[in-house]
């Protein structure tokens, strides 16, 4: 659609357009909503908040919010994928382009990310006994930065400026020449912002986990979920740290006019390095945390200890530790020679041996338990087949002669969908129905929440198990469309089928939240018979929690202490608490970044240098109101 | 310091390490980034462009920096103020002297042609030794603030560490120096 | 509708010509022998798991009778967590041995430290088609011609961004690279057509990016290179 808006004439496709139109009639529903329930007051005590549990709120939030959005996009990559041949709507070609790129990068950077820092955040200073994670304000400023790379990279699709090159960003593609518009830059930008938001995050965590923890909870006695997070944290640290210098490298190719990866010096493989060497640690970032969610949920509902539990955390960390020696698994058809590909075909699949342990030792948490199949064990076990089955086609795919016909095939997108969307995806449904009661103090509608486990899990092997042969019967991926051979027709219909599934399941979790905002049934502390300290506090847990402080005898000293039908002992003897601030502070220091970055992205440099002067200026502001000063002694 | 204070400013210097960490894995990467594209096939090569008296000068001033902020910690530590005070300037000028030469610098290459694009040794050349710039005149900045917060009375014990942590800092971006010199300059000055 | 109700006998039906699998040149073939081979040691894994995963999940479920059973505090148990570490290691080992021996055998090198003899073929990929050079000069475009038998090598360069060669009956693939020539060998092919595709992401016309692959006898192959 054309039209002309104050003399500038502008070309809307009707995706967009719709999209336009669906977002302000939305927005036009929320700001009634909020006015009528004179809800103001609410959003302006969580855009100032540093409280642990709001901020993991905020980030929850948002991350299902963009799990609609990406996978809406799913949606439309599936209808058009549906026949052979097929024309639908508006994507084919660039568009298409668009929506894979999108969908590939909202859901590892906007969905699964933020879903679970935000559970991290609500869940491991509970677990740990820590009253709120070590550096409040500085938690709040990254999920401000989180949220404004979001919305930075989300404002693109509105100005119709998409980027179009892969959530890899494949140079030259993404280099100036070949990308010319703004859309790559949306991705950069998107990107940094929230990835250093992520960084801070995990800086926050490491802190809490290894100096906050309760009297007697030793690292050894910690519970797997707060094991995996001080693991993941670590990898944050180092893989999205090189993404922001391969960001920083790639912007310099676009818009200072640098030769990095392209040209006739530059060297588009560097890119490829870099990209991998944060990608593949990445997806363990992705799956780590669900792995520690797992053992948590699978142990409470067995009403066993975990199986194992130092080989548990030993091979967590092995799996980290080996998560970075295994990224040009990602490039064996890029001419690295024989050496180079063997080297990571055997690394990579020795990282099989670590993950194999884990299956086992949840298998065997399980033996000579008692098994409740309540919805987040449903989801758990859930996890475990389907997991396997994407973990057997990693190791087909790290035999690097037949990745040769693998590589960029639809049995990629399915192995990789079987792991992620089996670990993280599972895993943060199992932690929102585990932890629901602690974060609202209502527990979900078991009912509804089995079908919306059912109707997932088939609707997730129904769209991505046929990948498998699509791809070995020569079907790329990235591609809009295909012609009609070798079944090609209906494995594709049936992959469709299952995505709209899919779909239909998420409204099954929409129904069921909202079921519970109505006739929902107040919990006590501890609806699952739990074992771990989250579940001695109250439910929803509150702002000051562990008064007073237990002190911890053993793993699982919660449970124990129940089962022997006595209470926790207590202490005064307590460390330092967290100083807690109400600051607008973080949410402005993420807009001026957003604003940056625009300018940065339109050559309005002047918005740039502005940007970056109030930047400064509210560093400064935080340093003059640090809100340490009321708490130290005065100066004589 | 009392032990809620001690407890807080070791959250506070831990998180600052891993923060010094993430910093480093930074530089590492450029570092890496200039190895590989230098020298580059055409265009300026180090050699013919690099002038020992800018390097030299320059590091003596910041390298020089590092100690009389030490010397002013420990004035401030030993009570002595007026020293303090003249430590702190000291390191706060030598780095502005350093971000001089280092502007100096890059705007004779630019003069002579030597730009961003013009290979990808430049390229590399501008994004390490350019954030590093950065970083000091960020340190600046932040000095300045310390004056502030030095004359606004806040408690001695959180000055004191906001002093350390800022130390960490600068300490850190010397050592950076020293990596530059050795990796950027030295091979192509000899 | 119906095409979907027998969709699973189709599935079994297929398994045995899957255009990978079905393979028709002798890199193909080991190509396809791995990807059986290390389907068949998956699938050990994913019947063990999957037999021990049915029997605890209704061994040990939840039952009236079992409702206030408190389970017995077990730790660990060395043995067993021994046994799946040295188990997996095996597995893989017998995996990694033809792993190693192919890659070896088939990993595309630069063109400068290739020492391979046989047919070459200059190809050219630029946004978004496939120009194939002969040896003495014959050129087409989006069709490549080669000689049955015998060894095929590919000199790989691309005119701008990252393509990727793949002709899944024949074998594949090798990523076009704008700043670096690789080879990649394609031993004796068998004569027929074959659809080729570029499996690289590169731009707006990625997915038409396709050619034809046609293997012919070497006399056929002799008179192509001097028709005009
Ligand atoms: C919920 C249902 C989902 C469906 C139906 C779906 C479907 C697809 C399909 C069909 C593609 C291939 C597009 C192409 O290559 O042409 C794709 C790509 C991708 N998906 Fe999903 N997906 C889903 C969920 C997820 C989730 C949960 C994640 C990660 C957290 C994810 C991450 C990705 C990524 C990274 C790509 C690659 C994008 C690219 O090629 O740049 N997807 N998805
Ligand atoms: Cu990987
Ligand atoms: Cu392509």
């Amino acid at each position: 659609m054309k039209f002309t808006l104050f003399g500038v004439n502008i070309m809307l496709p009707s995706d967009v357009l719709a999209a336009w139109v669906f977002t302000l009639l939305l927005g036009a529903v929320v700001v009634f909503l909020v006015l009528k329930k004179k809800r103001l007051g609410l959003i302006w005590e969580y855009m100032v908040t540093t409280n642990h549990r709001k901020i993991g709120i905020l980030y929850i939030l948002f991350g299902i919010i963009y799990f609609f959005r990406a996978g809406l996009d799913a949606l439309f990559i599936r209808t058009q994928l549906a026949f052979p041949n097929n024309d639908f709507w508006v994507f084919q070609g660039e568009k298409y382009n668009e929506v894979f790129t999108t969908h590939g990068t909202m859901m590892i950077f906007f969905v699964a990310m933020p879903l679970l820092l935000g559970l991290m955040n609500t869940v491991v200073p509970l677990q740990i006994g820590a009253r709120d994670l070590a550096f409040p304000f500085l938690n709040a400023v990254g999920f401000w930065l989180f949220f404004f790379g979001s919305i930075f990279f989300n404002i693109s699709f509105f100005l119709n400026m998409t980027p179009e090159i892969g959530w890899t960003g494949y140079a030259p593609l993404s280099t100036e020449q070949f990308t010319p518009g703004a859309g790559s830059d949306f991705y950069i930008f998107g990107l940094q912002i929230s990835g250093l938001g992520t960084i801070f995050t995990a800086l926050n965590l490491i802190v809490t986990i290894v100096r906050h923890r309760a009297p007697g909870m030793k690292m050894t006695r910690m519970p797997l979920f707060a094991w995996t997070s001080l693991i993941t944290s670590f990898l944050i640290l180092i893989a999205f740290t090189v993404l922001a210098i391969a960001l920083y490298l790639l912007m310099f190719d676009r818009l200072f006019g640098a030769g990095f990866f392209s040209g006739t010096e530059g060297n588009p493989i560097y890119w490829q390095h870099l990209f991998w060497i944060f990608g593949h640690p990445e997806v363990y970032i992705l799956a780590l945390p669900a792995f520690g969610i797992f053992s948590d949920v699978i142990s409470t509902f067995s009403r066993k200890r975990v199986f194992g539990y130092p080989i548990m955390v030993l091979s967590v960390a092995l799996i980290g530790f080996l998560g970075f020696m295994v990224w040009a698994h990602h490039m064996f058809t890029v001419g690295l020679g024989p050496m180079a590909n063997t080297f990571f075909a055997i690394t990579t699949m020795l990282i099989a041996v670590p993950t194999g342990i884990k299956v086992f030792n949840w298998l065997f948490t399980m033996r000579l338990g008692v098994i409740r199949f309540t919805t987040p064990m449903l989801f758990s076990l859930g996890f475990i087949p389907s997991f396997v089955m994407g973990g057997v086609t990693g190791v087909m795919l790290s035999v690097s002669a037949a990745d040769f016909q693998f590589h960029d095939t639809h049995f990629v997108v399915a192995h990789f969908h079987y792991v992620i969307i089996a670990s993280t995806i599972l895993g943060i449904f199992a932690g929102l129905y585990y932890w629901y009661p602690k974060i609202t103090g209502y527990v979900l509608d078991e009912k509804l929440g089995r079908w919306h486990f059912w109707t997932f899990l088939i609707g997730f092997h129904l769209t991505f198990f046929p990948m498998h042969i699509t791809g070995l019967e020569g079907m790329p991926r990235r591609v809009y469309t295909y012609d009609d051979s070798g079944g090609l027709a209906e494995l594709n219909f049936m992959s469709t089928i299952g995505a709209f599934l899919m779909g239909v399941s998420m409204l099954f979790a929409i129904w069921n939240v909202y079921k519970t905002y109505k006739e929902g049934r107040k919990v006590g502390n501890d609806p699952w018979d739990g074992r771990t300290l989250e579940w001695s506090v109250a439910s929803p847990a509150p702002e000051h929690t562990f008064d007073p402080m237990p002190v911890v005898e053993g793993i699982d000293s919660f449970w124990f202490a129940k089962s022997a039908g006595k209470k926790m002992p207590v202490t005064d003897q307590v460390r330092a608490t967290p100083l807690e601030v109400q600051s607008i502070l973080p949410f402005l220091i993420g807009s001026t970044l957003f604003f940056l970055s625009l300018g940065l992205t339109f050559s309005w440099y002047w918005l740039s240098i502005l940007s970056a002067f109030i930047l400064f200026t509210l560093l400064v502001v935080r340093s003059l109101k640090d809100e340490r000063e009321d708490h130290y002694g005065r100066r004589k | 310091m009392n032990r809620a204070e001690q407890a807080l400013f070791n959250d506070k210097k831990m998180g600052f390490f891993i923060y010094l960490g993430v910093e480093a894995i930074m530089f590492a990467v450029l570092f890496a980034t200039y190895l590989i594209f230098t020298p580059a096939s055409n265009g300026p090569q180090p050699s013919e462009i690099f002038e020992a008296k800018t390097v030299i000068l320059s590091s003596f001033f910041l390298l020089s920096s590092s100690g009389t902020l030490w010397l002013g910690e420990r004035a401030l530590k030993s009570e002595k103020q007026n020293i303090f005070l003249t430590g702190l300037g000291i390191t706060m000028l030598f780095a502005i002297i350093f971000l001089g030469f280092e502007v100096y610098e890059f705007a004779s290459f630019v003069r002579e042609g030597h730009g961003m694009g013009v290979n990808v040794f430049m390229s590399s050349y501008y994004v390490l030794v350019g954030l590093h710039a950065a970083h000091v005149a960020f340190g600046i900045g932040w000095m300045a603030v310390l004056f502030v917060q030095y004359f606004r009375q806040i408690p001695l014990t959180l000055f004191t560490e906001k002093l350390s942590i800022f130390s960490y800092y600068w300490h850190f971006v010397d050592v950076v120096w020293v990596f530059i010199i050795g990796i950027v300059y030295l091979p192509y000055l000899l | 509708m119906k095409r979907l109700l027998v969709m699973p006998f189709l599935l079994l039906l297929t398994g045995c010509n899957i255009k990978v699998l079905d393979s028709r040149s002798d890199t193909a073939n080991d190509q396809a022998f791995l990807i059986i081979y290390s389907f068949s040691l998956m699938l050990i894994v994913v019947l063990v798991v999957s037999i021990l995963f049915i029997r605890f999940v209704f061994k040990y479920r939840y039952t009236e009778e079992r409702k206030d059973n408190i389970p017995p505090d077990v730790k660990g148990n060395k043995w067993l967590e021994t046994a799946w570490v040295i188990g997996p290691l095996l597995l893989l080992a017998i995996l990694a041995v033809p792993t190693i021996m192919m890659t070896y055998d088939q990993s595309p090198v630069l063109s400068t430290e290739s020492e391979q003899e046989g047919t070459s073929v200059q190809v050219t990929a630029e946004q978004f088609n496939w120009t194939f050079e002969h040896a003495n000069g014959k050129t087409e475009q989006n069709r490549l011609v080669i000689p049955e038998g015998g060894t095929i090598l590919l000199h790989l360069k691309s005119e701008d961004v990252i393509h990727s060669f793949w002709v899944p009956r024949l074998g594949g693939k090798v990523d076009v690279m704008p700043d670096r020539e690789l080879v990649y060998e394609i031993k004796n092919p068998q004569i027929g057509t074959y659809e080729g595709k570029c499996a690289e992401y590169c731009g707006l016309g990625h997915t038409n990016m396709k050619f034809e692959a046609e293997v012919v006898s070497a006399d056929e192959y002799a008179s192509y290179l001097n028709e005009k």
